[in-house]
C-alpha cells in the first residue's frame, strides 16, 4: 500500500484523472473531496462490503426456501 | 446450449437469453455472463444463474411485488453506461436473502438494484445515492413471540 501523509487542503492524484482532496480535518474526522468522472464509481468502503455480503447471502439461498 | 450442475439441474439457454454485467456483482467482478431462470410461473423471484460457473446463482425478486413503493431514481452515470433512456425497456430487481429454514425472515436489498437494459441484455448492479434505502429490509412482519405462541 502506498503511503502519503497530507495536510488540509492538499490532494492526491490517481491516475489521471481522479483527484482526492483533504479538506479538514476534526478530531477524528477527516473530510475528503473525491474529484472523478462521472463513470467512475466512488464509496465508502463498508457500503460496498455490505451490499457484497447480501450478495454472498442472496447467493447461498436453498431453493427450497422460496415463499409462495 | 447446456449448463450442467446448477442447483436447478441442467439448465438449457439460447445465446439470445445471456445478460452480460460488464462489472459483475459487486464483490464477485469475474462472473459476467448469466442468464435469468424463473422456477415458478407467476413468481416474482428470479435467480440471476452464472453460466461461467454453475455453483453460483444469485436470487432476485421484483421488488414491486413486496415494496410497491420502491420507485428508485437510476443514477445518470449508471443509466448513461446502461444506455438507458425513458423508452428503453429495462428491468429492475433486487437480491433477495433468506436465511436456511427460513423464508419468513427474508429480506431485500433496495440499496443497491440490478438493471438490466432489455434491449442490449447489458446491466449492472447500481449502488443507489439515496441512503434512505435500507440493504435489509423485512419483507414480512416479524411474529410476536409469546410462550403459546412460538412454532414448535
Amino acid at each position: 500500500m502506498l503511503v502519503l501523509t497530507r495536510k488540509v487542503h492538499q490532494s492526491i492524484i490517481v491516475g489521471d484523472d481522479i483527484e482526492i482532496v483533504v479538506l479538514d480535518v476534526r478530531g477524528e474526522q477527516v473530510r475528503l473531496g473525491i474529484k472523478a468522472p462521472k463513470d467512475v464509481v466512488v464509496h465508502r468502503k463498508e457500503v460496498y462490503e455490505q451490499i457484497q455480503e447480501e450478495n454472498r447471502r442472496s447467493a447461498g439461498v436453498n431453493p427450497e426456501d422460496l415463499p409462495g | 446450449m447446456q449448463l450442467d450442475n446448477t442447483r436447478f439441474g441442467t439448465i438449457e439457454y439460447q445465446d439470445g437469453d445471456v445478460v452480460t454485467l460488464p462489472e459483475g456483482m459487486v464483490g464477485f467482478p469475474q462472473w459476467t455472463r448469466f442468464v435469468l431462470v424463473q422456477t415458478r410461473e407467476g413468481s416474482p423471484f428470479r435467480w440471476l444463474q452464472s453460466v461461467e460457473d454453475p455453483s453460483l446463482a444469485f436470487l432476485l425478486a421484483d421488488p414491486s411485488a413486496y415494496c410497491p413503493e420502491y420507485a428508485p431514481e437510476v443514477p445518470d452515470a449508471a443509466a448513461r453506461a446502461l444506455a438507458l433512456t425513458e423508452e428503453t425497456p429495462c428491468l429492475l430487481l433486487v437480491t433477495a436473502a433468506i436465511p436456511r429454514g427460513r423464508p419468513e425472515d427474508m429480506t431485500l436489498n433496495l440499496a443497491a438494484p440490478v438493471v438490466i437494459n432489455l434491449k442490449t441484455r447489458v446491466g449492472a448492479q447500481v449502488i443507489l445515492e439515496n441512503e434512505a434505502y435500507t440493504m435489509k429490509h423485512r419483507v414480512f412482519e416479524q411474529a410476536p413471540q409469546t410462550a403459546s405462541t412460538k412454532a414448535a
